[in-house]
């Protein structure tokens, strides 16, 4: 349960860091009232497909099909989000700068507008929150601590806006890489122990497992990309 | 809802990458090396996160 809501933690603040970037150019344009309440609608939204998405998965009726299916879900999630980490250390794939990523929005001619901006800024926070609502639903789902891990998700949120407010800016010095790196390796190795053991494979180590792969994927990972880095120097 | 299904899972490759790693595990443990299924999993999705990495 710990590793669920310490994943979910992580990755929602990393996707909160991106959307409150979002609100933060919208705000600056149609005033925070607005631009929070494109926030709050899209958190909305949310909170409605995790109750649909958590309703859905526990009328699977066979434990081992949602384990497989969940489990999947988690792969597909850590491999891309390691990928694209080994990619950014690697120097393969430029870092994601959210101060660029402000200057950009700022930049649009529609953020001037009211309503314009209103659904970039619901689109924003409701894209961002997509990947936080998978992992919530995913690892609640099959821990069966599915509050916990909403709670998880929207105390990063606080986190990040009581970060933002104190920074007056965007949250570019958020370790984004290594948090997506570590969050990557971490959801992958839950993701890998749950789809071999609905496939009735008894890992040796038991549950101690999880924490094998973890430190698997993390020198696999870091080897991989120092490998890409040499290739690139050469 | 292309966009929605992209942001969630990722695109054609790289779903296909992990359809391919998992489908090669449930293979193998159909055969008598599932013991090494646990050896097999990681090192292959490792192999398709660094696949991705470069493509």
């Amino acid at each position: 349960m710990i590793s669920a809501i310490v994943a979910t933690f992580l990755t929602a603040s990393v996707e909160w860091v991106e959307a409150y970037t979002i609100l933060l150019a919208v705000a600056l344009s149609i005033g925070w009232r607005r631009a929070a309440f494109a926030g709050v609608c899209a958190l909305g939204a949310l909170a409605v497909l995790t109750v649909a998405g958590t309703l859905g998965l526990a009328h699977v009726g066979n434990l081992l099909v949602l384990q497989f299916v969940v489990g999947f879900f988690l792969v597909l999630f850590g491999v891309r989000w390691l990928g694209k980490a080994i990619a950014r250390r690697a120097g393969l794939k430029k870092l994601h700068d959210e101060a660029e990523e402000f200057a950009a929005l700022r930049a649009r001619a529609d953020i001037f507008d009211k309503r314009a901006a209103w659904v970039i800024a619901f689109n924003g926070v409701l894209l961002e929150g997509l990947e936080v609502w998978l992992i919530v639903v995913a690892l609640g789902v099959q821990t069966h601590h599915t509050a916990a891990a909403a709670g998880a998700a929207l105390a990063a949120a606080a986190m990040v806006l009581a970060a933002g407010f104190w920074a007056r800016g965007p949250l570019a010095k958020v370790p984004e890489n290594t948090i997506k790196f570590t969050v990557g390796c971490g959801v992958l190795a839950l993701g890998t122990f749950w789809v071999l053991e609905a496939l009735g494979y008894a890992w040796p180590a038991g549950e101690f497992s999880i924490l094998l792969l973890f430190g698997f994927n993390v020198a696999g990972g870091l080897a991989v990309a120092r490998a890409f880095q040499t290739t690139l120097a050469a | 809802m292309r966009g929605f299904l992209k942001t969630l899972f990722g695109d054609a490759r790289h779903v296909g990458t992990v359809v391919v790693c998992v489908g090669a595990v449930v293979v193998v443990m159909h055969t008598p090396l599932a013991a090494a299924a646990g050896f097999l999993l990681p090192v292959a999705l490792l192999a398709g996160a660094a696949y991705l990495a470069r493509h």
